[in-house]
């Protein structure tokens, strides 16, 4: 499946800025099930420079700064993607694989373990205590294999908690929003790489877009589309393998990603800094078009 | 020869040893160096040490040297304590302990190089890879963070302590921005000046190679093109506990002192702001931690970066010493992997061992730890956690219990380090010298042949007996730190910076800098002015309760009602009751440090404003501050005086600042600073003296009323004595007012003012272009013209409800024009004081059901 991605950002401040810098995270990475064709940035006011940067991660930065008075800035990214998840087919979970050999091997393989030991330990908003994997524990049973644990904790997550939008922000803690039981697909993702992360397993943060549909018989509205964020586990003797615990699905080619890190303080899409006195309005509008 | 005297120093000295000591060689003999340092002292006499060190405590105050906070008018700025007796360690010695500290820089260096690249050092089994992945320090975006030198970590401290076998070990390490050189030069100048004899017999190394090498090493870093290249010490600010340092250093290397906002990133470029403009920066030193660096890329809520900082870094348009991202390596774990690193990158042991450390993450190591819990000292191993060390003989039994548990939990966030007992030294406590336990920090710093150590250092020792408590945080004594010889050491060549005869020498003030020049001068005039006129006012108020009584008051009235004005300490004076018992709101209007106006608080902010460009002051003046200072916190307790103390106490503040203002005349250089000082203080006198000549004479009253005021005015003036040379004791509303409008040569008269603020003005750099004139000059243009073109006699009428109309509206145009004065020079030198806001994306996301 081939899509036009485009993403807008305005921001309109009360005040003046005169100096501004930012860093954004907003290009669709190549991979073997996707590839990205073409990718383009628009900045007005039009900043002298832009430079990229290819992150720790191999995630692709762009940097610049505008240091001429304004009271908008628009950045508009558009690329051409191509998702090939067909290509890779569901994951082939061995017999012999099950959670315990699993995590067996995590404790064997010190060159595996040391690979991806960046993805093991805690990160900056992924810390977990008891109460986490005492939520987890009921999915992570030894003589299943990890794949379907996985999916088991994607889906309680998914039956046991409510999508709200601006009842959390970027810093709200993980265990509050076990509390609660609410939130939005970063909170579920962050939630979900703790529980991985506490039985001794991998698991990394994946930024991105989906590609909504339309209720049926009706027509798509522009700029409906959104970013998401969903999580990679690490299966031994397979790879990587994406889930998205907020829809409860395994990702495959709706799903465009963009970065991935331990967590989102690791690849926000667009950060910034300005000088002023004022308050800024935002808005984002996302299109995920087929084309 | 020793005398018997030093023997019987030395001898109570030893009585008192408990430990292994600094004095004794292994084999319990006194070494030779330490016993002509004693007989020096035996010389010199116990009660005469005694003396030098009350020089020394003055000393270090007159200069200002604190480790404290700076920020507020009630804070304390802890004096910088220094030892009388230095710490001594032989050359030969010492040039061992060289070749150690060498071998732990390349090592770290080696390290921080293998971290950022292809970390070998993990793939090999050589550390755990949580030492790397879990390392608070192993800041991602810094991987492409690169000097162009060869060493990566540039400057580099270490902390050292003797352990009970004589030998020397290496506790911590230094690395991402090293604190101390300048406390130890400050030590060693000191000491040489106070203590000069002390040296007597023996050759102490010095230490000004050392900071002729980090200049060297800053020079070669910066842009060959460029005549004078710009370099700024950045430091996070006067909030900081090592302030002091900050400014010392920076105005001691010759480098710009600078704080994160006075930096901006443009075009993939460093640019300091000052009064001149943007101009671009080549290197810079910092004293902020990684982590606030850059808080675009760092720590978001860091108002102590420049954002855009790594990026710039990256383009190789500015470099930083060191490169963020260092902290990487003061890591706590690291010290128990040194020798298997040694090994591994050099194929050698290490030279100086480090206090041995266990970390936690291993099983084995976690099982010795527990087990040995009671000769341990349990630490975070990431150093940024807020976990205060523990040591383990002080637990009880349950404590260790549940100490074992939290460990255990997560052992590889632990580390145990030996709790060594370390070495005493001579300590001046008490007026006696007793044993204390001492540390070291020794200094390096990179060059094109590896790393050059300082021949010095910082020791600390701890101020209680048989406890190691060195921690400036919390209290400690400082020692200079003499490495010795019996042979003179070759003459050091001086080395000569590469810098051309043409070189531009002209210094650009940052703009914070000048803000707060501006202000010193503003709060300077403005605490002077208000102190001026109360004594005037309270002069007059005990005239009239001693020999008057029962005459005429009004002029009171009006005074004390020109004191609130004048002080804006509103309602004050205008209110009846507080007319009827003035002493109550005159006490409050000196001593209240919370009440905006008032003496003290006006005293506070000018201290706060003097404290934060302290790099522009130099000795002469730090010695007034520090009266005026004193006397700051003796008017604070003005409540507790007579009216005759507190006019004492006053009288004494006016005469130390006004000898601030002539030190300053006499010595600051004619530059930007100075003009913006001079400027500060113009308009502030203008502001108080219009405003009283307004409250005073804006209504007339009654001729015998009116001669009191013109009175006070002329003094006011600082012009009675002139006046009455002129009129003899005729006193007139007009004569009076063409004196302090009018008269050309009067420094305090309004024309005088104005003309040198506008000749002041013309000298400051031009910002805008195609106008000859700036706003500010167009105001204080036209101010000066209503002056002089004013009528005299017609300001001095009154019309039919006695009011001076044409007095009074005058005065409040030239108010008002001189306040525009202000705003404008702040929009147009000072226009950086701007919040920093960051802020990320919200993603807003939905949810689609599938």
């Amino acid at each position: 499946m081939k899509y036009r991605l485009t993403h807008k950002t305005e921001y309109q401040y009360t005040v003046p800025v005169n100096n501004y810098h930012s860093l954004l995270c907003l290009t669709p990475r190549t991979l073997p099930n996707q590839i990205c064709h073409s990718f383009s940035i628009n900045v007005t006011p039009e900043p002298a420079q832009i430079v990229e940067r290819t992150d720790f991660y191999g995630n692709k930065n762009h940097y610049f700064s505008i240091h001429t008075p304004h009271k908008n800035l628009t950045v508009l990214t558009s690329s051409i993607v191509e998702c090939l998840s067909e290509a890779m087919g569901p994951p082939l979970i061995s017999a012999d694989g099950t959670c315990g050999a699993a995590r067996q091997r995590f404790v064997t393989d010190r060159s595996l373990k040391i690979s991806l030991m960046e993805y093991i330990t805690p990160s900056p908003l992924v810390k977990w205590d008891q109460e986490i994997l005492d939520f987890a524990a009921d999915c992570f049973r030894d003589d299943v294999s990890l794949y379907e644990c996985v999916r088991n904790l994607c889906r309680k997550i998914y039956t046991e908690f409510d999508f709200v939008s601006d009842f959390t922000t970027v810093n709200t803690p993980i265990k509050e929003v076990l509390a609660s039981k609410k939130g939005v697909c970063q909170d579920f993702s962050h939630l979900a790489i703790a529980c991985i992360r506490s039985f001794g397993f991998a698991a990394r943060y994946v930024s991105g877009y989906l590609e909504t549909l339309p209720p049926p018989g009706k027509q798509k509205l522009q700029g409906s589309d959104a970013s998401h964020a969903w999580i990679s586990v690490f299966i031994p003797d397979y790879g990587w393998c994406d889930f998205d615990p907020t829809n409860n699905v395994v990702p495959g080619e709706r799903h465009i990603i963009t970065a991935w890190g331990r967590d989102y303080s690791d690849v926000p899409p667009l950060k910034g800094i300005i000088f002023s006195y004022g308050k800024h309005e935002l808005s984002v509008e996302v299109d995920v078009i087929p084309v | 020869m020793l005398t018997e005297a030093s023997v019987n120093l030395l001898q109570s000295y030893q009585s008192g040893l408990s430990s292994y000591d600094e004095v004794l060689d292994l084999n319990g003999k006194i070494k030779p160096y330490w016993q002509a340092l004693f007989s020096t002292l035996e010389k010199l006499g116990l009660d005469e040490l005694k003396n030098r060190n009350q020089e020394i405590i003055s000393k270090l105050r007159e200069n200002g040297v604190t480790y404290n906070v700076y920020g507020t008018p009630d804070g304390l700025n802890r004096p910088w304590q220094l030892d009388p007796i230095p710490f001594l360690i032989e050359q030969k010695e010492w040039a061992l302990i060289t070749k150690g500290l060498q071998q732990r820089a390349i090592l770290l260096d080696l390290i921080l190089k293998d971290l950022y690249g292809p970390r070998n050092l993990v793939k090999d089994g050589i550390i755990p890879a949580e030492l790397v992945f879990e390392n608070t320090g192993f800041l991602r975006s810094c991987i492409d963070i690169k000097l162009p030198s060869a060493n990566q970590l540039t400057l580099f401290a270490a902390d050292m302590a003797r352990g009970p076998d004589g030998q020397m070990w290496i506790v911590d390490n230094r690395t991402q921005a090293p604190s101390g050189s300048g406390y130890t030069l400050e030590n060693r100048i000191v000491m040489s000046k106070l203590l000069p004899e002390l040296a007597d017999g023996m050759y102490v190394s010095k230490l000004s190679p050392y900071f002729n090498c980090l200049q060297n090493t800053v020079s070669r870093l910066s842009d060959k093109s460029k005549d004078a290249p710009n370099i700024v010490y950045l430091t996070p600010g006067p909030n900081n506990e090592a302030y002091f340092e900050h400014a010392y250093l920076a105005s001691y290397l010759g480098y710009t002192l600078a704080q994160g906002d006075d930096l901006l990133v443009r075009n993939g470029c460093v640019w300091l702001k000052s009064i001149d403009g943007l101009q671009k920066v080549d290197v810079i030193i910092r004293r902020i931690d990684d982590d606030w660096c850059d808080p675009l890329e760092l720590r978001e809520d860091s108002q102590l970066g420049v954002p855009g900082l790594l990026q710039a870094i990256r383009m190789g348009n500015v470099q930083v010493l060191n490169p963020p991202g260092t902290s990487v390596v003061e890591n706590h774990a690291f010290l128990a992997f040194m020798d298997n690193i040694s090994l591994y990158f050099l194929g050698e042991k290490l030279v100086m061992p480090s206090v041995a450390t266990w970390w936690c993450g291993h099983k084995k190591e976690l099982g010795y730890v527990c087990d040995h819990l009671d000769e341990l000292i349990i630490k975070k191993a990431n150093r940024k956690s807020k976990f205060r060390s523990i040591y383990g003989r002080l637990l009880s039994y349950s404590e260790r219990e549940e100490l074992k548990k939290m460990i255990s939990q997560r052992p590889h966030e632990y580390i145990a380090q030996q709790e060594v007992s370390l070495s005493t030294t001579p300590s001046l406590i008490n007026g006696n010298i007793e044993p204390r336990y001492a540390a070291l920090r020794a200094f390096m710093v990179a060059d094109e042949n590896g790393y050059h150590v300082m021949q010095g250092g910082l020791t600390r020792s701890s101020p209680v007996k048989d406890r190691f408590v060195i921690s400036n945080q919390y209290g400690g004594l400082s020692k200079d730190t003499w490495i010795v010889s019996d042979k003179t050491e070759e003459i050091q060549e001086k080395i000569v910076l590469n810098v051309p005869a043409s070189v531009n020498k002209h210094i650009s003030l940052p703009s914070r800098s000048a803000e707060n020049l501006y202000w010193v001068g503003r709060y300077c005039e403005r605490t002077m002015a208000v102190i001026k006129f109360m004594n005037i006012t309270i002069n007059v108020l005990n005239l009239d309760r001693n020999f008057g009584g029962s005459a005429k008051q009004e002029h009171i009235k009006v005074l004390l009602q020109a004191l609130t004005h004048l002080s804006a300490t509103y309602p004050g004076f205008t209110e009846e009751d507080t007319l009827s018992n003035p002493y109550t709101e005159i006490i409050d209007l000196v001593s209240n440090t919370t009440r905006p106006g008032s003496i003290a608080s006006n005293i506070g902010s000018f201290l706060n404003s003097v404290g934060a460009v302290r790099n522009q002051w130099d000795l002469e003046i730090w010695r007034i501050v520090d009266l005026i200072d004193n006397g700051f916190h003796e008017i604070r307790n003005a409540s507790s005086m007579n009216s005759n103390n507190i006019q004492k106490t006053l009288d004494g503040l006016f005469n130390n600042m006004f000898t601030f203002l002539g030190v300053i005349a006499e010595s600051m250089p004619r530059d930007n600073s100075f003009l913006l000082f001079e400027t500060g203080k113009l308009i502030e006198r203008i502001l108080s003296r219009t405003s009283v000549i307004q409250s005073n004479f804006g209504v007339k009253n009654e001729q015998n009323v009116e001669n009191e005021l013109i009175e006070a005015t002329l003094i006011n003036h600082h012009s009675l004595v002139n006046y009455r040379q002129i009129y003899k004791s005729q006193l007139s509303v007009e004569t009076m007012l063409d004196m302090v409008l009018l008269e050309k040569s009067l420094p305090y008269s309004l024309v005088y003012m104005l003309d040198e603020l506008k000749r002041n003005l013309g000298k400051l750099p031009v910002t805008t272009r195609g106008e000859r004139l700036n706003e500010a000059q167009k105001f204080v243009l036209k101010a000066s013209t209503l002056v002089k073109l004013a009528n005299i006699s017609a300001l001095s009428k009154s019309d039919e409800d006695s009011e001076r109309k044409e007095l009074f509206d005058l005065l409040s145009e030239v108010s008002r024009l001189i306040s525009s004065v202000s705003t404008n020079l702040t929009n147009m030198y000072f226009s950086h004081t701007m919040m920093q806001h960051s802020f990320f994306e919200p993603v807003d996301y939905d949810k689609d059901e599938i």
